[in-house]
């Protein structure tokens, strides 16, 4: 790699006054670009695509190399990075910038940051950095201030400008997300911290390299400020390397097609991702007005360390979509709950990312992928919301925790549109949140140790319009997801896994199920503290949806613990191990293991754990597709065989009547029967269902009669305070008085 | 753009296509034509004569009755307008107790009633459920989808549609 030495950087041209475009300032550069869009609609003004059409093969050619130049750069630095994260699960992206802070390509990985790397940029042209402190070449300027732009702390952003004879043209921008970031808890996010102090070393916007070297007093500010310093210091590391060498592949590039042919492809390429957008809206989506929710609640009280101000609370996520005949595509999140004193609230930038990693998934996933669909599209967040909290003390450590559910809420509603449209292979239930054990205390190598174990990366998504969810495979912040190995887990954290299986039942049902999610049974090693903390999940709630009949997946969050157990001894006398849940009504650890077992039910805040106790950790999965009385039998007795799927909710939610062959230890299905109790199944329906107008009848009762519990009440409160709109078609609905509220 | 055989869309909507095949056309440019052959498929399908305008979801429709555009099963129930939730006119059974629950989610990953109930709505013609909701108790019910019939008629497809 051919590293551009200090003394070979060329000082800011004389007589010109900005590093921007024609000498002009990046700030005047901004606005104008953002004024060439308003006026022409096009983005940058770029009204045709000429380059393309003159010499396509140039065009695209100078298109891959640019790509190709930040998928290597990301490749690269997960081999420079330490942490499991970006080098086992990938979590890390590389994306290179207009000088205006729009994307123009990005390699794989957590898209979300393409969106929030653009932000972070533009914050740094409109506060004029250019002034001071200065960009120069050389220079790597660090972020991880969610509200200058980020999704949340872990997230480690470094940005880097590319000069060229003088003028900046183009940034580099890479993220890492850090397993350890220094909160209150160990690990990542956070579960205890209701403001933003505690959430963990923040870098605001702040220049940490200066000629492609690290400052020193950065990196002690690192080391002194994390219980397991060596994973951020080689990402921030591999970060610096990975904006290099994307820095000198571009100048290359630049040197073979010129720089005035390089300025103009990159305008093109956007405005070409922006058309592309439309054009694929037009072909595969319906116009109209979509709507969804999703709720994730949060219990606190008598929770171990939760901090005072966070209540028990019912977080309101609704969605609506609309399509215009424009094919532009608007989400408005009225009615959305406002911002709050625990963890799950938004930056706007975290909501940017969100829409930005939806829309790479689902519409925008070929070729051009950059922020072009971005000016194809618009998303409404009420400000005061948890969504966009107007509030730079809020905090959003998990801010996952709401982002997922609300982003789930519009990938079904995109998928009800390629429904309508007849591309059913692209509907796609997506995901829900992702559990995660965080925490930290002292090492199995007798040090101070933090760590996210981050396995969760590889949960049962969703399911599909013409198939089922992808099983132990996919979640929605990192499409190419991957649990790591559990070698690497047990170096990083005190723990042994004594099981990591397929959790039986856990797909939503449907005719479609969504993907089998797992658990992970760790028994606590060579710890005397170990302060395990969960975070992003919900509790009591399921935060997300089935579709066309399809039932949710169960996420409303629980774990098993069993403490001062006699599993050494079963150990050391080969005695049966508990490896997976068992039956959920006697689970394994508690029949098999002599302990204190127990049930903990949602958020895990309890006494450290230490050598010998044990946990049973669940993740999640997706919403069911379609009635599942019309899944096919054989996929049923597929699901039987590899335990996926239980004898008893095959035949009580499936209406499949199987039966165990203990010789061959296979499933078989018997067909009769099963049709028989599929038609008992519709009698059924018949018999207990009522007509909704009916039912409508009887709620609105318990609604005069305000019977809900505080966290229901206090929600619907909360709402008609930040949303009258949302308040108004909720007592239209229900037809109550206009002053309609809850007595709490 | 490409094109596809009407056999192969009907094995790709109906999950019987080998997978191989299928991941080609997830991964290729999509077929312009897909809607008509689309509709071309489930008309065939129904037992009744109402033209089918837009699916709305497994087994609903909105299909166009004299003069009017509504909601249809493929059993031949009818919901009313499009332009209201067909919900409002489907049955409904609502799991709100720890019992109710038990039966799909068994042990301790039920949700907990008081926090959210499972609606599940059926047809209460041939009792298909047709959708569930997962959501907090007295939460209205929610509007999935309006179509904006006109401009995706007229504006996207270019093909006239019926008068409503």
């Amino acid at each position: 790699m051919k590293a551009t030495t200090a003394k070979k950087i060329r000082r800011i041209a004389p007589g010109r006054d900005g590093i921007g475009p024609g000498g002009s300032t990046l700030l005047e550069a901004l606005k104008r670009n953002r004024q060439l869009f308003e006026q022409t609609g096009h983005y940058h003004g770029v009204k045709s695509l000429k380059l393309k059409s003159d010499n396509y093969l140039r065009y695209e050619s100078l298109h891959a190399r640019l790509r190709s130049s930040v998928v290597n750069a990301r490749e690269m630095a997960k081999k420079i990075s330490a942490s499991p994260g970006v080098r086992e699960v990938g979590e890390s992206v590389v994306a290179l910038y207009t000088p205006e802070g729009d994307s123009i390509a990005l390699s794989t990985g957590i898209m979300v940051h393409v969106h929030t790397l653009s932000r972070f940029i533009q914050w740094m042209i409109e506060h004029d950095y250019e002034t001071d402190p200065g960009i120069a070449p050389g220079d790597v300027f660090a972020n991880n201030d969610p509200f200058i732009s980020d999704v949340h702390p872990p997230d480690l952003m470094n940005v880097a400008p590319i000069f060229h004879d003088g003028e900046l043209i183009a940034w580099v921008g890479t993220v890492a997300h850090e397993l350890e970031i220094g909160g209150v808890m160990g690990g990542a996010n956070q579960s205890t911290t209701a403001e933003r102090f505690g959430q963990g070393l923040t870098v605001s916007a702040e220049k940490v390299a200066v000629n492609d070297v690290i400052r020193r007093d950065f990196l002690v500010r690192a080391q002194m400020n994390l219980r397991t310093p060596i994973y951020y210091i080689l990402d921030e590391k591999a970060m610096v390397a990975a904006c290099i060498e994307v820095r000198e592949k571009v100048l290359e590039i630049v040197a073979e097609h010129g720089v005035d042919y390089y300025k103009q492809a990159i305008r093109s390429i956007i405005e070409e991702g922006r058309r592309a957008h439309l054009e694929r809206m037009r072909l595969i989506t319906v116009p109209g007005k979509y709507r969804s929710a999703a709720f994730s609640g949060h219990v606190f009280e008598g929770k171990v360390g939760a901090s005072g101000l966070s209540t028990n609370c019912i977080v309101h996520i609704p969605l609506e979509m609309t399509i215009d005949r424009d094919a532009v595509l608007t989400i408005d999140y009225e009615g959305a709950g406002s911002k709050m004193w625990n963890p799950y609230n938004c930056p706007p930038s975290a909501m940017d990312g969100g829409f930005f990693v939806t829309l790479t998934q689902f519409v925008d996933f070929d070729g051009k992928v950059n922020d072009g669909c971005w000016y194809a599209t618009k998303m409404i967040l009420p400000p005061g919301s948890w969504a966009n909290p107007m509030d730079e003390a809020t905090c959003t450590s998990s801010a996952w925790g709401s982002l997922m559910p609300g982003f789930g809420c519009l990938q079904r509603m995109i998928s009800r549109s390629f429904f309508a449209r007849g591309f059913r292979e692209e509907v796609f239930l997506g995901q829900v949140n992702t559990p995660i054990m965080e925490g930290g205390g002292i090492s199995q190598y007798g040090g101070r140790f933090g760590a996210q174990n981050l396995e969760c990366a590889a949960e049962g998504s969703g399911a599909r319009g013409i198939m089922d969810g992808i099983d132990c495979g996919y979640v929605g912040w990192n499409p190419e997801s991957d649990m790591g190995n559990v070698e690497v887990w047990e170096m990083a954290i005190p723990i042994l896994y004594l099981g990591r299986r397929i959790w039986r039942d856990s797909p939503g049902a449907g005719k479609y199920r969504a993907g089998a999610t797992f658990s992970s049974l760790l028994l606590i090693h060579k710890t005397p503290v170990y302060n395990l903390v969960s975070t992003i999940h919900s509790d009591k709630t399921f935060d997300n949806q089935g579709m066309c009949g399809g039932y949710p997946g169960p996420t409303a969050r629980f774990q098993y613990v069993s403490r001062a157990s006699n599993i050494r001894e079963l150990i050391a006398n080969r005695q049966p191990l508990p490896h997976v849940e068992g039956d959920p009504k006697s689970p394994d650890l508690q029949r098999l293991v002599k302990g204190d077992f127990e049930t903990v039910d949602g958020v895990f805040l309890e006494r450290p754990l230490r050598d010998g106790d044990l946990v049973q950790f669940f993740y999640n999965t997706g919403g069911g597709y379609g009635d599942p009385i019309e899944r096919d039998p054989a996929a049923v007795q597929v699901d039987l065989d590899k335990g996926i799927q239980s004898l008893d909710i095959a035949r009580r939610v499936y209406g499949v009547v199987a039966n165990y062959n203990s010789a061959s230890k296979l499933h078989g299905v018997d067909e009769d029967a099963t049709r028989q109790a599929r038609e008992q199944c519709r009698r059924d329906r018949a018999a207990r269902a009522i007509p909704v107008k009916e039912w409508l009848a009887g709620q609105r009762e318990r609604l005069l009669k305000q019977d809900f519990v505080r966290e229901v009440k206090e929600m619907y409160n909360d709402v008609f305070g930040i949303s009258p709109r949302w308040g108004r078609e909720f007592r239209d609905f229900w037809n109550l008085p206009d002053d309609f509220t809850f007595k709490s | 753009m490409n094109t596809y055989p009407k056999d192969l869309i009907r094995d790709l909507i109906d999950g019987r296509l080998p997978w191989p095949t299928t991941k080609q056309v997830m991964s290729d440019f999509k077929d312009a034509g897909r809607f008509e052959t689309y509709i071309e498929i489930l008309q065939e399908r129904v037992s009744w004569q109402e033209r089918i305008l837009l699916p709305l979801g497994e087994h609903l429709y909105i299909v166009q009755k004299g003069k009017a555009r509504i909601v249809k099963c493929d059993c031949g129930h009818e919901f009313g307008p499009y332009t209201e939730n067909w919900k409002l006119s489907a049955s409904i059974f609502v799991r709100d107790t720890d019992e109710k629950l038990e039966e799909i989610y068994p042990g301790a990953r039920k949700c907990d009633p008081d926090w959210m109930e499972i609606r599940e709505y059926c047809c209460p013609g041939c009792q298909t459920q047709l959708e569930t909701e997962a959501v907090v108790p007295g939460y209205p019910i929610v509007f999935d989808f309006v179509p904006d019939l006109e401009a995706f008629y007229r504006d996207w497809l270019k093909k006239p549609l019926p008068s409503n």
